[in-house]
């Protein structure tokens, strides 16, 4: 049995010693979630680069177009914020703000989908590429389908690595749940931005592929927290 | 609906007020610092400070002081691992209890242990006895009303009356509201009345 005194025993003391380097406090969870923010930008300014904005965006209006991006884009912020909590011992928000957050997010996206599709209900995709492109997404719509579900999944999943590589280090009491939370933010951060330049509105397309991509996040962040969270317990005691 | 949003950023609020730190919880923060600045001593002294604290709460949680040892030492070295993620906003101690928690849940779940844990309720845990039952029977009583309240209200009722947290820092680690801690912890001190009462009315 472990000496009971308030001194370390010998065998934590040697795995301390080993490694004090000296480290940078973290920053608190808004500064965190604040920190996504740039890169969540950069990548959704590339995409509306590459594809360039919808070409319903005069039919939208500014309010649907922009205002229901921005919407989402604080609703990420605010996920990223929930998870930043919930990877802090003592600073966990209770359970009930965690689910509502995740309804709020699955409602958002369902109600601007719906608003979206009965504003404009555009359903041919009509890119800034050359035309024999444009025909052949016509011909096949799931091309777009794949397309937008695929890319909105690749460009999340650079954002879940990012906050895997910031959060590495916490230790979560719920990894998978937390890793959710951040998978879930950066889908919807990613859909912010893919939304106003996908020119596809109907409901199939909008919730088939970008909420699949979005779910798709969701689920590879789980993954993610989940296997952070057995690799440190599996190291928790390798030095003693 | 509005009743039910503004419970939720209370909640909210509430929850990110306990990561603040209380005045008592000075000393440790400076400490706390200077060992992220690289000083062994500061980790030294804080272990001082906080393992016999944290050991008595991984007892109770654990249930068997043995693997609570265990876990007092894996408690520190997670903490050594993921000190870059204390905010010196935080309070520590709720910090470091936190870190407890999250270690004792984690090894449970991997070594599947629960079963194995409840297996040892038979032999009692150094579970500490509250100031507030001192008077309503023997220690050894006291100890074993607790070891038989439910564990969610066992434990609120131990970190607030015994290790002095408030029900806001509670909340933090335990991922409930405040009400809910608060609740948690006076139903525990209700039941332990009860079982204390019944007992000495059955020696009377």
């Amino acid at each position: 049995m472990m000496d009971r005194s308030p001194k370390p025993p010998e065998a934590l003391m040697r795995a301390i010693a080993e490694d004090l380097k000296p480290v940078r406090p973290s920053p608190q969870p808004l500064q965190l979630a604040l920190r996504m923010v740039p890169l969540a930008l950069l990548v959704s300014s590339v995409i509306l680069l590459a594809i360039g904005p919808r070409h319903d965006s005069a039919i939208l209006g500014p309010l649907l177009t922009w205002g229901a991006s921005a919407a989402q884009f604080l609703l990420a912020i605010a996920l990223i914020w929930i998870a930043a909590h919930e990877s802090t011992p003592a600073g966990r928000l209770p359970r009930q703000v965690v689910y509502s957050a995740a309804i709020a997010v699955s409602l958002v996206v369902v109600f601007v989908t719906l608003l979206t599709f009965s504003t404009s209900p555009a359903n041919e995709s009509l890119l800034h590429v050359p035309p024999w492109i444009n025909e052949k997404l016509r011909v096949s719509p799931w091309i777009m389908g794949f397309a937008c579900g695929i890319g909105s999944t690749l460009a999340g999943g650079i954002l879940v690595l990012f906050f895997s590589w910031v959060f590495r280090n916490s230790l979560v009491t719920r990894p998978t749940v937390a890793g959710a939370l951040y998978g879930a933010g950066a889908g919807l951060a990613i859909n912010a931005g893919w939304r106003i330049a996908c020119p596809v509105s109907t409901p199939w397309h909008a919730l088939g592929a970008h909420g699949a991509a979005i779910i798709a996040t969701v689920i590879l962040g789980a993954l993610i927290g989940r296997f952070l969270g057995n690799r440190r317990l599996h190291t928790g005691g390798r030095n003693l | 609906m509005i009743d039910f949003c503004m419970k939720l950023v209370t909640n909210a609020s509430r929850a990110a007020k306990s990561l603040i730190m209380s005045e008592g919880d000075q000393e440790l923060r400076a400490l706390m610092m200077r060992y992220q600045g690289g000083s062994l001593e500061a980790f030294q002294e804080m272990y001082a400070q906080l393992a016999p604290g944290v050991r008595r709460y991984l007892s109770r949680l654990a249930g068997d002081s043995e693997i609570a040892d265990d876990l007092l030492q894996e408690t520190f070295l997670q903490m050594h691992r993921s000190r870059a993620a204390y905010n010196p906003k935080y309070a520590v101690r709720p910090w470091v209890f936190g870190l407890a928690r999250n270690v004792f849940l984690m090894n449970r779940r991997a070594a599947r242990r629960w079963a194995k844990v409840h297996e040892l309720r038979e032999d009692l845990p150094e579970s500490p006895v509250l100031p507030e039952a001192d008077r309503l029977g023997s220690q050894d009583e006291i100890r074993r009303c607790i070891a038989y309240l439910p564990s969610d209200q066992a434990e609120a009722l131990l970190l607030h009356h015994e290790w002095g947290f408030s029900f806001e820092e509670i909340a933090g680690m335990l991922g409930i509201s405040a009400a809910a801690a608060r609740a948690r912890a006076s139903r525990g001190m209700a039941g332990l009345r009860v079982t204390l009462n019944s007992l000495q009315r059955a020696r009377a």
